[in-house]
């Protein structure tokens, strides 16, 4: 073990850093100087600043001050842990006098297993050479205290180490922070798991329920359906017209019924399907849609009017399936008009941009808009306009998956317009991927 | 008419008394033979042994069926020499993506989803019959099997 040296170690032995040769304890000066060694003798050359580096002394008074107006804890202790020196919030945190410490180690004032874990690190640090970082852990009225301290050896001539210094600053506070994020995020990772575990189960039971409904529900029908023929065409001379027409009908029946399973299986598709982001742009598959329409229909003569430039970031398919079916339902409701109007364009709502769908045509009673969106509710006889009423419910869910929002205005027989936004705050147009079309 | 074999793998005895029914009207003039389930179906097309097995012209293959379903026996009937080239028609209630998607990459040759219109299903045999029984060239390995096809 190195000794400290034969001086009684006092204050005096705080100097920035003893290895540089400027052991402070060598002249009779008791003063210490900051500057730097040699600068003390005065030359021929001396400027002003050297005369004034000359005249700045820092006194073992003005040093103790500096480590008494602190809120660190700061401290001395010999090779064998005995105390050389303590700061003023030392002595008030634990309780005990500059004077009294000198001398006693930290067995004396600590628990013992506290003392031996500061005493195993002033080792380390005396061993190291140079200053050390760790974590202490020391008893306080409130419980135990974290401290963030560092240690470092001071150094006698010959380079030995004869004292470890100590610089503890509290951190309990952001310990205590730190673990409560900790907490925090533990707890939010374990209900994340769970949600998600969750909502994984419901989507496995939703598409077990799909297919199922594809598969077992589709059978009967066909059956219904097949069967009915086998009567209409092998026991045509046991049937009589009426009988026929009833069979007819329950074919027809049958086979809305095959349709409204498939309407179903759709909806419930927009729920399931992952949503792929990517930048859209809405004029072009607008157009895209008109075009199929006027093919599918070439009879109608509808005047469509696409604003030039609408873009949006969202899932490819399930945004052509919204914009799809609102075209589709404007092309379905301006039958009866001589001259058929629809409109695709955009304006601001609040801050953001909302799209538009417009049509003159049969419009709808604001009465019942709550029902719009409803999967099968229907706004119109079956006799007027045809369809399951799965078309709209279809565009919502589309629309909600995007985190967007969608309304109607209409008044009866003045035409409807359908506004929907896809938020984008997931992620912006410009970055994902390739345009639509 | 020849009397090629067309190996009918369904479980639903009402599809079973259509689909005789849609080739008949269709006139098609071959011997229908049923299996109920996939195993059925396997062991018609690999017997044990020392059995002769069925070489039938084409499969409609069912995927919802009892024991081994329809996919099951697909995989299993590509994994043979002997049936790796034998057209095989997924005759099946089901669109749904995942199984149209596993059909074809398990080697069938076609999709049909049956409708449940029975003047759409007409037609939809009358198509397939067409094509597989009228149009279709098959493989040739299948030709050197005894009791299968015309030869020349």
């Amino acid at each position: 073990m190195i000794r400290p040296p034969a001086d009684p170690p006092t204050s005096e032995h705080l100097a920035p850093d003893h290895r540089n040769g400027s052991d402070p304890r060598n002249g009779s000066d008791p003063l210490i100087g900051l500057a730097k060694p040699g600068a003390n003798a005065p030359g021929p050359d001396d400027d002003p600043l050297t005369e004034r580096r000359r005249d700045v002394r820092v006194g073992p008074d003005q040093l103790l001050a500096l480590i008494d107006n602190t809120s660190a804890v700061i401290y001395m202790r010999d090779l064998d842990g005995r105390y050389m020196l303590i700061n003023e919030e030392y002595e008030r945190l634990f309780n005990v006098r500059r004077e009294d410490i000198i001398g006693l180690t930290d067995h004396d004032i600590f628990p013992a297993e506290v003392a031996d874990d500061f005493r195993a690190n002033d080792l380390l640090a005396a061993g190291s050479g140079g200053p050390v970082q760790f974590e202490e852990i020391a008893p306080a009225e409130d419980g135990p205290h974290t401290y963030l301290t560092v240690k470092f050896p001071l150094l006698d001539v010959s380079g030995q180490p004869y004292a470890v210094c100590g610089i503890s600053t509290d951190i309990t506070d952001r310990k205590r922070a730190e673990r409560e994020i900790q907490m925090f995020n533990v707890e939010l990772e374990r209900r994340v798991t769970e949600r998600t575990a969750e909502l994984e189960a419901s989507t496995k039971e939703l598409d077990a329920f799909a297919y199922s409904v594809s598969h077992d529900l589709r059978a009967p029908l066909r059956s219904l359906h097949g069967f009915s023929q086998v009567l209409l065409e092998d026991y045509s001379d046991k049937l009589d017209e009426t009988g026929v027409a009833h069979l007819r009908r329950l074919q027809v029946n049958a086979t809305l019924m095959a349709q409204l399973l498939d309407d179903l299986l759709r909806l419930s598709k927009t729920t399931r399907v992952e949503l792929r982001r990517q930048s859209i742009d809405l004029s072009s598959m607008a157009h895209a849609i008109v075009r199929d329409m006027v093919a599918d229909d070439p009879d109608r003569s509808v005047h469509v009017a696409v604003e030039p430039g609408l873009r949006t970031a969202g899932d490819l398919h399930l945004v052509r399936l919204a914009l799809q079916n609102l075209i589709a339902n404007a092309w379905k409701f301006t039958a009866a008009r001589s001259v058929a109007e629809i409109t695709v364009g955009s304006l601001l709502h609040g801050s953001q941009q909302a799209f538009f769908v417009r049509d003159n045509g049969a419009g709808f009673d604001p009465r019942f808009k709550s029902k719009l969106f409803e999967p099968f509710q229907r706004l119109h006889s079956a006799a007027d306009f045809e369809g399951s009423g799965i078309g709209l419910a279809i565009v919502q869910r589309v629309v909600l998956r995007h985190g967007g929002m969608i309304w109607a205005e209409s008044a009866p027989g003045e035409g409807a317009t359908f506004f929907f936004t896809f938020t984008t705050t997931v992620s912006p147009p410009e970055t994902r991927g390739k345009d639509a079309d | 008419m020849q009397t090629d074999h067309i190996l009918l793998v369904e479980d639903n005895p009402d599809d079973v008394t259509f689909t005789r029914r849609a080739f008949r009207k269709n006139n098609f003039g071959n011997t229908i033979i049923v299996a109920t389930d996939g195993v059925a179906a396997v062991e018609l097309l690999l017997p044990e042994a020392g059995a002769e097995p069925l070489r039938p012209t084409i499969v409609l293959l069912d995927i919802n069926l009892p024991r081994m379903n329809g996919l099951e026996v697909l995989r299993r009937l590509r994994s043979e020499a002997s049936t790796r080239l034998l057209p095989i028609i997924m005759l099946t209630t089901s669109n749904d993506e995942r199984d149209v998607l596993a059909s074809y990459e398990f080697g069938a040759n076609s999709f049909v989803r049956k409708p449940v219109s029975f003047d759409d299903f007409l037609h939809a045999v009358k198509c397939l019959g067409t094509f597989w029984l009228e149009v279709n060239e098959p493989a040739p390995v299948l030709a050197a099997h005894p009791g299968n096809r015309r030869t020349e």
